[in-house]
């Protein structure tokens, strides 16, 4: 690290300095050293890190040494003297070099804070010091982004809340990452840095032990979730003749391997999606299966059907089951892909009911929806990418198929709001202002990427550059930009006065602004040949930082505006492009509503359902997930029900209660989804919290019914 | 009264049979709105109407609920027709 003090290596000697002053003071740097004050070292630090001439670096250091002179002190810290520095830079209006010679850290007290309270922004970041370490690391690395990475006018965009720059402290890193699990069973474990090469896998539960540590390490060069295509299809070959019970047993391993925490990068479990099909996509049909020893088996996919579906299954009887204590498993979060070939598959009732089943009791299962052709891989909680002709060809050796979105960058829909003031082409004008500054900040981000991959093997992302078959890991040429939203439903509150699910033009008016997005995005997208798509951004801390910021820059408009209790601090704004929360909606009109804004949200959205209490029959879900698929255009649905779980018998209840409902203790968990994974909610923010008690349970529409969604009329809610 | 919903797109080889369709009716009196999912309206009017490709036709009832839709499909005139005389009868 580069302090004013105590440079080392590339030091400069500046004859002319040598009458630096002799004081009886000590420096304490930041390499853990006590030198004796040297000006000298000012001027240094100042001709190597900054454009001021050497005249000005000296006068600068003269100045600072007289004013620590005149305090008397005896000893010094080199940040203090860097930040004595600053200020006669700035003094003299030398303000471009100040931020050069910027010090990236934190207050003590900050760090104090840290080390004994919990992260609230992520709440799969644990409380330990490892996550310690890793918030750390991540304030310094966003400071040196806002700085460093990204110009000053979107960095004070990020600063003023008017966009989200998600994950800056992992600036350095791609955001997610979608692959295909050929690329280990082909190639084996081998990983650049690694000390020891590993052939491919002959036996499931190797194969599985290089998937959990390909995971880890793909943790530690991607900032978000790490998806996996078609788990169980390309598991199969190597579960031909297994027993149930060992099929159950390599299941139950795959599931507990990803959820059990403190595996990876600061403690946190990886965030995992399992990407399941009953039926065998039609892109990997005639595809050559790899088998163990990563040869050919002589045999296509579609011949391990029964393989893959006799694991899938198994996967989801260990879901049902829960953990230890019959909590639902938070990761790895499995994906059942429905399509047109799903319902032509032998058996697709059976494993639909099976699903549905797990949806009800735990939670845990993903509808993906995956109509026409289309073809889907998913990557986050709610990112999926279209399979297009190049990703198709890619099938036919399927260890190519690996995807990735660089960054994500959301705006805030009701700030433009606030400033359109109730005009039209303010509004419209004012979405295409941000962006455009969104895309600049992804031009930034790939710049900086780029930068760090040419590198190559030797650099920081050694993992990424890594070519097993003639193309690095991370195709940038296919890398997806996303520019995700928040708060689209306060933004037509505040333009047209009413919420989207109060009238048929309040939610007309919300298709037109995603409409326009998708349209800029596109017109975007061919400028600089790049791919930028609209997203649901999770925006499990942004919902609540924008609303934040708008109470302080647009009061008192927004306390009228924003969600959740003000009292409590508990503010929020509706997540991209939902309905109100708390709008008292039939479960399936809300599907259908939130639906037809999916299609124009390429890069994936989702609904959800809360279930509360509620314990539907799996028949009535899967009434309801066959509903969806055939009658609306919704991408993805999960439903969720609310939990507590005992600290002191260990045992778990439905609803969120406080106390337990076994033994009555009151040291218990509830747990419930918070974006797109469960997670306990005493881990929360605030705004989330504040969501939480909004959210409408559709619980009388699962109970009165017997079977809810064959049964009722569709409710015609709002006159949408 | 019914209203006649037409979607259509610039770069859409069987768009011209359905604006040719939309001006008939036009003629004859129907109320035809058009709409050009290369615009905001028309992408999200089309997005209301879950209206994936073009082009597209679809008949609404004075309460704006759709009566009869072809999505991505060329009816001819006299279908329609049809549909349109059912509709009033």
């Amino acid at each position: 690290m580069a302090t004013v003090v105590g440079l080392k290596g590339e030091h400069q000697e500046f004859a002319e300095e040598a009458e630096t002053t002799d004081m009886a003071l000590f420096v304490r740097t930041s390499d853990e050293s006590m030198q004796g004050w040297d000006r000298r070292k000012i001027v240094d630090a100042l001709v190597r890190e900054t454009f001021i001439d050497l005249d000005t670096a000296k006068e600068v250091a003269r100045e600072v040494e007289e004013l620590i002179a005149t305090s008397k002190i005896r000893m010094i810290t080199a940040p203090l003297v860097r930040e004595l520095v600053d200020a006669k830079l700035i003094e003299k209006g030398l303000e471009q070099a100040r931020r050069m010679h910027t010090r990236l850290g934190m207050p003590l007290y900050d760090v104090d804070q840290l080390i004994l309270h919990p992260n609230r922004e992520n709440a799969n970041v644990p409380h330990g010091p490892e996550a310690t370490n890793l918030t750390l690391a991540e304030r310094i690395k966003k400071e040196y982004a806002l700085l460093s990475v990204f110009s000053q006018d979107v960095a004070d965009a990020h600063i003023q809340g008017d966009l989200h720059l998600h994950d800056l402290g992992f600036v350095d890193r791609p955001y997610c990452s979608g692959q295909s699990l050929e690329y280990i069973k082909r190639f084996g474990l081998s990983l650049p840095n690694s000390i020891a090469m590993a052939k491919p896998a002959k036996h499931p539960e190797v194969l599985l032990a290089h998937m959990v540590k390909f995971a880890a390490a793909l943790q530690s060069n991607f900032a978000g979730a790490i998806g996996w295509d078609s788990v169980n299809l390309f598991f199969a070959p190597y579960c031909v003749g297994m027993p149930d019970r060992e099929l159950e047993q390599l299941a139950q391993m795959m599931i507990f391997e990803f959820s059990q925490q403190a595996v990876a990068r600061g403690g946190q479990a990886i965030f995992t999606d399992l990407n399941l099909y009953w039926e065998v996509p039609k892109h990997f049909e005639n595809v050559p299966a790899i088998g163990p020893g990563g040869e050919m088996t002589g045999k296509t996919y579609n011949e391990y059907i029964k393989e893959a579906q006799r694991f899938a299954w198994a996967l989801f009887d260990v879901y049902k089951g829960g953990d230890g204590s019959g909590r639902p498993f938070f990761f790895p979060k499995p994906m059942v892909h429905i399509t047109e070939k799903f319902f032509k598959t032998e058996g697709h009732m059976d494993f639909l009911n099976h699903i549905c089943e797990v949806a009800s009791e735990k939670g845990n299962t993903y509808f993906v929806f995956d109509r026409g052709e289309t073809a889907k891989i998913s990557e986050c909680c709610r990112l999926s990418f279209k399979l297009d002709q190049a990703d198709l060809n890619d099938a036919k050796q399927p260890w190519k198929m690996r995807y990735c979105a660089l960054q994500n960058v959301t705006l805030n829909l009701p700030r433009i709001a606030y400033l359109s003031k109730g005009d039209d082409r303010q509004l419209f004008s004012k979405i295409g202002e941000r962006m455009e500054l969104a895309v600049k900040a992804h031009l930034e981000k790939k710049l900086f990427i780029e930068k760090l991959l040419a590198l190559g093997e030797k650099g920081p992302l050694a993992l990424l550059v890594m070519d097993r078959d003639g193309s690095p890991y991370l195709r940038m040429q296919r890398a997806s930009f996303l520019i995700g939203m928040v708060g689209l439903n306060e933004l037509v509150q505040i333009h047209m006065g009413q919420e989207m699910h109060q009238s048929k033009e309040a939610f007309k008016f919300g298709l037109k602004v995603i409409a326009h997005m998708r349209l800029l995005s596109e017109k975007l997208s061919q400028r600089h040949g790049m791919h930028f798509v609209l997203e649901q951004t999770p925006a499990e801390s942004t919902a609540y930082r924008f609303a934040k910021l708008d109470l302080r820059y647009h009061s008192p408009q927004s306390g009228h505006i924003v969600k959740g209790d003000i009292s409590r601090g508990e503010v929020y704004y509706t997540n991209s492009s939902y309905l109100n929360n708390a709008a008292v909606l039939n479960p399936i009109e809300r599907v259908r509503q939130e639906g037809l804004f999916h299609p124009l949200i390429e890069a994936g959205a989702l609904t959800h359902i809360w279930l509360g209490e509620a314990r539907p029959s799996r028949s009535s879900l899967a009434n309801f997930v066959m509903k969806t698929f055939h009658q609306t255009q919704n991408d993805q649905i999960a439903f969720s029900p609310e939990f507590t779980t005992c600290n002191a018998c260990n045992r778990t209840s439905r609803g969120l209660q406080n106390s337990c409902a076994y033994c009555g203790s009151q040291d218990v968990d509830g747990i419930t989804r918070i974006t797109g994974y469960f997670t306990k909610v005493s881990s929360w923010n605030k705004g989330k919290l504040g969501e939480l008690r909004d959210r409408y349970r559709n619980q009388a529409f699962f109970k009165e019914e017997k079977d809810p969604v064959a049964e009722s009329p569709v409710q015609t809610c709002h006159a949408v | 009264m019914e209203s006649v919903k037409i979607f259509v797109k610039a770069k859409c080889p069987k768009c011209p049979a359905v604006k040719e369709i939309g001006m008939n009716l036009k003629e004859e009196g129907f109320p035809v709105y058009h709409y050009d999912l290369d615009t905001i309206d028309g992408l999200a009017e089309a997005s209301y109407y879950s209206i994936l490709s073009t082009p597209s036709i679809i008949i609404e009832d004075d309460q704006e609920r759709e009566v009869v839709g072809w999505r991505g499909v060329v009816p001819t005139l006299q279908e329609v027709k049809r549909h349109l005389f059912g509709a009033l009868s």
